[in-house]
């Protein structure tokens, strides 16, 4: 096949996304296994991740996901078109959720473009074929939409590295994932923002403990990370000493301008999974939530373009981040008023995946950033209000 | 300043702007801009974004012209064997009261066109008909056009009428889409700068971070629709097969509708009693969008209707990545 001449280097493709989305479409139309497995509805959420994985494996064997990644570190090339292509099509041919590779466009642009080139031409080719999967260690207890008044300390160690310790919460995938990108404290509690460094933790180290917190909506991704005196070596210092905070703000700025083209397209997954059971008195719902995934996916296109021409997208970023929540729940209003089994019990897969989307969208105005801290961002930083 | 997608029309809609609100009594502003000429150019994507761009600027200048009639008219140009600027389309609406016929802006001069399906279009000058002033707020010259069928003139086939006719109805919606946007931002920019100068307790209101939210949403729903319109219009110039999704013009004008009265309703509760007053002009920016929404298709049956469309062929209504690839020439 024509997207297989390269093991390293440049993917034929590498220049034409176009002729990328074509021949990805062609592939994914002839029902590989591993496609088939994925886009069955799984509840088990351990069961899920392992079919999603091998689907990872797959498609990075395959050259598909290698295009969007730099060639120096295992990708085929091209930039982040090819993946906002990728994960369309995958949405389109059946693959119901990113589950915990919605990380790979979270972190991994931001650790591509600041973390240590040696480690990441290591661990990107690993996370693509699913084999060591990344978390992120931002929020604490004490520090939730105040990032800056995290508590977590690195203390630098005579002879080089540092001594990480404290404790992260809502640290997403954590229980699956071998690395996490920590944010700590190398300077004092009054410096605030200016104090805090990025550090990649090796979760198997010693001194780490990672708690899976059961969720509201049956699922448990989501988990608590101690750290004590866990040491990492100064090659997992991302950016600068202090410069924690540029790193945590190139993430969230991409993240929420990219991320709802990601996830916008698992939406309309969501949709299509669910028209059988649609009844007509649902109808309004449904155009409704047709009009919001129309509107992410022409403004987050816009994003994903403007991060492929390198523009940073800025505190615009929040418009999308906000359209992206009313989408995820007018469609799941729709899926309530469509599938009302989901509230009354759990009788097959089908419905306690509803259950969990469902659930889990009414909490979407909370994560990454809460919907009245990017509707602040709106009002200072683009409308001007004093 | 706030635009996710940058429009390639933004120059345009500037000019446009400084036309509508330059031109003097009995001037034409369509004429001073040159818009007339550009219904003749419609292969052309560069003139047909500037022809739809200036909706836009219509809107936020409270504007009032027979610009969308005229759009609609558009395609039946060729077949009515009529020159750009002197064919203006009536709008036909339907309502438990029966259906009329709506004419936008004055059509003082110009030929009628009525296109009603099944039975092809006709033609009647606009002194022909009986011209019945409809008065709503809004700044918009709107008659209720009365006419004898018998003095109508067959002027296109009902197979040839048939074929345009979809293109027209596209074209009026992104048209009225576009014009929503701009009554929209025309008054939520009006909001922004009163509570930035209104004070209550001792303080501008826009301190106040309910007022403030309210604001912010209504520029989300303002920056969303602004997004959709323009890769509407942007798909519209792809010269590729089925490069628009179906239905698109009327997720565009249902999103318009229901995002322009939801920023319109904003904006006045931050005006507070003021805004709901004649003197103040957010009634005419919150009536033009009332008036759009009425026209080719209300947001609510639109939206009814494309939930029940979606559900039924259960398609998939999204742009296909590879038609916006197209459009931005990736």
């Amino acid at each position: 096949m024509l997207h297989i001449t390269a093991s390293s280097g440049s993917g034929p493709l590498r220049d034409d996304a176009c002729s990328y989305a074509a021949a990805l479409d062609d592939w994914l139309a002839t029902r590989p296994a591993a496609l088939e497995a994925a886009s069955r509805p799984i509840a088990a959420y351990d069961q899920r991740v392992a079919v999603t994985s091998a689907l990872m494996g797959v498609l990075y064997d395959e050259g598909w996901a290698r295009y969007g990644w730099p060639e120096q570190l295992g990708g085929f090339g091209g930039d982040i078109v090819h993946r906002a292509v990728m994960w369309d099509a995958l949405a389109r041919h059946g693959l119901p959720a990113m589950a915990l590779y919605e990380h790979l466009e979270v972190l991994l642009p931001t650790l591509v473009a600041l973390g240590n080139p040696t480690f990441m031409a290591e661990a990107l080719p690993r996370f693509l074929r699913g084999e060591q999967v990344w978390s992120q260690g931002f929020s604490e207890p004490e520090a939730g939409s105040d990032l800056a008044s995290a508590r977590t300390r690195a203390v630098e160690r005579d002879g080089g590295g540092y001594a990480i310790t404290g404790r992260k919460i809502w640290t997403s995938w954590a229980r699956y994932a071998r690395w996490c990108l920590v944010l700590a404290r190398t300077g004092t509690t009054e410096s605030r923002h200016r104090g805090l460094s990025a550090f990649i933790v090796d979760l198997q180290d010693p001194g780490v403990e990672v708690r899976a917190i059961e969720q509201a909506n049956g699922t448990d991704e989501l988990a608590e990370v101690t750290f004590d005196e866990v040491l990492v070596g100064p090659e997992r210092l991302v950016g600068e000493i202090g410069g924690g905070w540029r790193v945590a703000m190139h993430i969230l700025a991409h993240e929420r301008g990219t991320f709802g083209w990601f996830r916008h397209n698992f939406l309309t997954r969501e949709v299509l999974d669910n028209l059988s059971l649609g009844r007509p008195a649902g109808d309004t719902l449904l155009g409704n939530a047709l009009l919001d995934l129309a509107a992410v996916r022409a403004s987050s296109f816009g994003g994903v373009r403007a991060h492929a021409a390198d523009t940073v997208l800025g505190p615009r970023a929040a418009f999308v981040k906000l359209m992206l929540a009313a989408s995820e729940q007018a469609v799941n209003d729709w899926v309530l008023a469509s599938d009302p089994d989901l509230a009354v019990g759990v009788q097959d897969d089908h419905v306690a995946v509803n259950r969990q989307d469902y659930l889990f969208s009414r909490i979407v105005t909370v994560y990454g950033g809460s919907q009245q801290m990017q509707l602040d961002t709106i009002a200072k930083q683009i409308l001007r209000l004093p | 300043m706030t635009s996710v997608v940058e429009s390639p029309d933004r120059e345009f809609l500037e000019a446009a702007g400084a036309a509508l609100r330059g031109t003097g009594p009995g001037e034409d502003p369509l004429e001073a801009l040159g818009w007339w000429d550009l219904l003749a150019e419609f292969d052309d994507r560069d003139a047909r974004g500037a022809a739809l761009a200036l909706f836009r600027a219509q809107g936020r200048e409270l504007a009032d012209t027979a610009a969308l009639g005229a759009l609609i008219a558009q395609p039946y140009l060729a077949a009515a064997g009529a020159e750009p600027g002197t064919l203006v389309a009536v709008i036909v609406r339907r309502s438990a009261r029966g259906e009329r016929l709506l004419a936008v802006g004055d059509v003082a001069g110009r030929t009628l066109l009525v296109d009603r399906p099944g039975q092809g279009a006709s033609v009647i000058a606009a002194e022909k008909t009986e011209l019945v002033p409809v008065t709503v707020p809004g700044r918009l010259t709107l008659h209720e056009v009365r006419v004898d069928d018998a003095a109508l003139t067959p002027a296109i086939a009902e197979a040839e009428a048939a074929a345009v006719r979809a293109r027209a109805v596209y074209l009026g919606r992104i048209g009225a889409s576009l014009e929503i946007l701009g009554a929209a931002e025309g008054t939520l920019a009006l909001a922004v700068s009163y509570a930035a100068s209104r004070e209550q307790f001792g303080r501008p209101i826009g301190t106040f971070q309910a007022v403030r939210h309210l604001l912010a949403w209504a520029q989300t729903d303002s920056v969303a629709l602004e997004s959709v319109v323009t890769t509407a219009v942007a798909l519209d110039a792809v010269a590729l097969d089925a490069a628009a999704p179906q239905r698109h013009d009327e997720v565009v004008k249902a999103l318009a509708g229901r995002n322009g009265r939801r920023i319109c309703e904003r904006a006045m509760q931050v005006f507070g009693g003021i805004g709901f007053t004649a003197e103040h002009d957010h009634h005419h920016f919150h009536s033009r969008v009332l008036a759009l929404d009425a026209l080719l298709g209300t947001s609510a049956e639109l939206t009814h209707t494309l939930g029940a469309w979606w559900r039924e062929s259960r398609a998939d209504p999204s742009a296909s990545v590879r038609a916006l690839l197209a459009e931005t020439g990736s």
